[in-house]
């Protein structure tokens, strides 16, 4: 493979595993908020947010295929001519995020799973089970901090 | 003071004025009463007091109370309020004026006749719908053997023959004709309904071999099948069912109209469950009271700001209570309310939604709020989603008539979006890269590390503010030597570090030194032994990876913040792809539109829910525990309308 395919499979892994977390956790979260629903209609709002949370692997996963993609010319103007070195750098840096986009989007999916449990109960306490989930989500972040740094660290 | 100081009341009162002055009480909203009982002062005056008894007219409020609860949930459930979106976290309620809220209780009386109607139409909804689900069923067991054209009483034993429906499992049906065949001389078989799995039959032989048969067909596990009722065809049958099942939803539209035409009653119902509810909230409050014949003893908490108030008001209603106040005592659970003013009152939600402080202890909502709002600001980090986040905050609020909490949140995005908006200037954010100005600092794109250091840096700050915060506290407690070994030798400590990091290697050094001894020597002062005491304060040191993670977890704000930059920039270069010709242009502004808003959303929930993490994780555990019980006092609380000021107005 030239430089410039192995970086676009870095892009490719990026929005395709960290999305996959995503889906995997939104999946989780719908399935018990509808059950939620089927009791309570009026928490649909409260659920949707709690949905949308795992959301955000699948954004940075984007994301980061996103820059790939720019710094390596597929999209906008300048055309790049990358060694094969220069393509396995982009493929690291899309790995941090699109191993930790995976995990963490399935495991905040299930904290978010029994945070629906939570606002069933008791739904004054949404906050602290948003807290919970966003402990999972830390680390998505600091994966996608690693990605971005090791990007803006490649010389072309 | 950002946490009002409470005063214990005692009232004493005449029992008869007891209700008088419970309206009173209940009107003004300042009072948490509590429970005599299983407080001290019981232990003092049981010999004279006895616990207050509920009226006798409790429980009937109580049945009225749910009787008009009934008919509410029937209209709710037929013809239900829809909640919007955002009503859904806000509540929604009825408005009325104080002059309708009064004549809707003149029709009070009416309640019992609407909840007769109710119960009557729902007991008739419920019957119908069992008979619809019998007639269902059996429309499906008639199903398979619609092909039969032999009414269905006729098939019974006689005389001379048996005969019978039957279904017996696919797999066993050859077998079994296989051993009728070699068993029984004459019968009839023939296969009505073969379904993949069971073979419905119609089967009749003579009477005389019917032990014979049914053996066989215990033996292959063969289910006779009957309709006792039904004298047509299953064909008929199955046709004279679903016009029965069109009348039964005829008679089901007639009474869902009747409850319809109920639905006039229901601001009256909401109106009264309201002021039942009440009602029945200050009769369950006589058993917090420690009552004698002719008198009763309240006691409460009152916020001290308001209990002028409370004296002259009770001073103007009557003569012949008597109030006492007097300090909490320090073991006493006291309530907490806090009360911050100006910007800082609306990140009370923040801290609220952590945990209330404990009495004695700082509100640290004045010392988060700033952190909150710079670090919200540079999670979005966009002048244009800050703008448009500050602009749907003020439309929710002019919107909706928000209270507590609600209003909280609300007022605080709109400074979070200020926040945003400044951030977006300073780092040249407008929706994304859409509009091309030069940032008032510098691009967080081409200098990302000066970002990140930034960021630590803020950490660095916010985490010393927070120590410093326990240290004022442990010096305040005049535990002065604690603030200097567990505060001041980390700060020494930590801040040679830093400097050894940046390039100032003697200072740093000793520093280092300074505070790692004085940690070393101080920090196993509880330990008994000489040795435990040194051990104790060696592993001190260890915590040092807790401030280091800590400090790494403020990278968040960069990632965050570059994130809802990076987001806007692929929204606007997915529009860009398809701009150019006409058709391009529109679905570019959807694009945009609908991206950019979806940004927006989903930015700000982000930058919330870290920014909240940072206080409770990162700010709140070096200095703030919380623990404490929030003020409930005893006042109108209404589940269904909201009184206003005249709308007409």
């Amino acid at each position: 493979m030239e430089g410039i395919e192995i970086a676009l499979l870095g892009a490719a892994l990026a929005v395709g595993f960290a999305g996959s977390g995503s889906a995997i956790g939104i999946g989780i979260v719908g399935q018990s908020a509808a059950g939620l629903i089927s009791e309570d209609p009026d928490k649909f709002g409260q659920t949707l947010l709690l949905q949308a949370l795992p959301g955000t692997q699948g954004i940075y996963g984007l994301l980061t295929g996103f820059l790939i993609m720019q710094n390596v010319g597929v999209i906008g103007d300048e055309t790049v001519t990358l060694t094969t070195s220069q393509g396995y750098a982009f493929l690291m840096a899309s790995l941090p995020i699109a191993i930790a986009g995976l995990s963490s989007g399935i495991y905040q999916g299930r904290v978010l799973s029994s945070t629906i449990n939570l606002i069933a109960k008791r739904p004054e306490e949404m906050g602290k089970g948003i807290v919970y989930a966003v402990m999972v989500e830390t680390y998505a972040v600091f994966a996608l901090l690693a990605t971005v740094l090791i990007l803006f660290g490649i010389d072309l | 003071m950002p946490i009002i100081d409470m005063k214990k009341v005692f009232l004493l009162g005449h029992y008869q004025e007891r209700e008088q002055i419970f309206n009173l009480l209940h009107n003004l909203g300042i009072v948490e009463m509590v429970d005599v009982k299983s407080s001290e002062t019981w232990d003092e005056f049981q010999s004279y007091l006895e616990p207050g008894q509920l009226p006798e007219n409790v429980s009937q409020i109580d049945a009225r109370r749910s009787d008009i609860r009934y008919c509410l949930d029937i209209f709710q459930r037929h013809y239900p309020i829809r909640k919007s979106i955002v009503e859904q976290f806000t509540g929604s309620s009825l408005d009325l004026t104080a002059d309708q809220f009064a004549s809707y209780l003149d029709s009070l009386d009416q309640v019992e006749e609407i909840h007769k109607s109710c119960c009557e139409a729902e007991e008739k909804l419920v019957s119908i719908r069992n008979e619809v689900i019998q007639s269902q069923n059996l429309i499906e067991d008639l199903q398979p053997w619609s092909a039969l054209e032999i009414p269905l009483e006729l098939i019974e034993d006689g005389s001379y023959t048996v005969m019978g429906l039957y279904t017996v499992n696919a797999e066993q049906y050859p077998a079994l004709q296989d051993t009728l065949a070699a068993n029984i001389s004459d019968y009839f078989v023939e296969e009505v309904f073969p379904d993949q799995d069971v073979v419905h039959f119609f089967f009749s032989g003579l009477s005389e071999d019917k032990p014979v048969i049914d053996d066989l067909f215990k033996e292959k596990t063969v289910t006779r099948v009957s309709f006792p009722d039904l004298t047509a065809t299953p064909a008929e049958s199955i046709k004279s069912l679903h016009e029965k099942l069109k009348i039964l939803n005829d008679q089901k539209r007639a009474i869902l109209s009747e409850i319809e035409a109920l639905l006039e009653h229901r601001p009256m119902l909401m109106a009264c469950y309201d002021y039942m509810d009440n009602e029945h909230a200050k009769h369950q409050a006589t058993s917090n009271l420690g009552c004698t014949k002719s008198s009763f003893l309240l006691e409460g908490w009152v916020p001290v700001p308001v209990l002028g108030d409370l004296e002259t008001a009770i001073a103007n209603r009557t003569e012949t209570a008597a109030i006492v106040s007097r300090d909490p005592n320090p073991d006493e659970d006291v309530p907490v309310l806090l009360h911050n003013s100006g910007p800082v009152e609306p990140y009370e939600v923040v801290t609220k939604l952590f945990s209330t402080p404990k009495r004695n202890e700082l509100d640290p909502t004045p010392f988060m709020a700033p952190f909150f709002f710079l670090f919200f600001g540079i999670c979005l980090s966009d002048a244009g989603y800050g703008l448009i986040l500050t602009l749907l905050a003020v439309l929710i609020s002019r919107k909706l008539k928000l209270e507590g909490m609600g209003k909280q949140l609300v007022t605080l995005l709109i400074y979070s979006g200020v926040s945003a908006f400044v951030f977006g200037l300073i780092l040249g954010g407008y929706f994304g890269d859409l509009i091309n100005l030069p940032p008032l600092w510098f691009d967080p794109l081409e200098e990302p590390m000066v970002m990140l250091i930034g960021s630590l840096g803020l950490g660095v700050i916010h985490i010393y503010f927070g120590m410093a915060l326990q240290a004022y506290r442990n010096i305040k407690a005049g535990k002065v030597l604690s603030a200097l070994y567990d505060q001041g030798f980390w700060f020494i400590f930590l801040n040679g570090l830093i400097l050894l990091l940046v390039g100032f290697p003697f200072a740093g050094q000793w520093m280092a030194i300074i505070g790692a001894v004085g940690l070393i020597l101080t920090q196993g002062r509880a330990q008994r032994s000489f040795v435990l005491k040194f051990l104790s304060g060696l592993l001190s040191l260890y915590n040092i990876t807790q401030y280091l993670s800590d400090v790494l977890s403020y990278s968040r704000l960069f990632a965050l913040g570059l994130a809802s930059i990076v987001i806007g920039m692929v929204i606007n270069a997915v529009g860009d792809l398809v701009a150019g010709s006409v058709i391009g242009y529109l679905i570019l502004v959807i694009i945009l539109l609908g991206g950019h808003f979806f940004n927006v959303i989903i930015s700000s929930l982000s930058a919330y829910v870290h920014t909240s993490r940072l206080q409770y994780l990162e700010f709140f555990n070096k200095f703030f525990e919380g623990g404490g019980r929030s003020f409930q006092p005893f006042r109108a609380k209404n589940s269904y309308t909201d009184i206003v000021e005249n709308e007409e107005g």
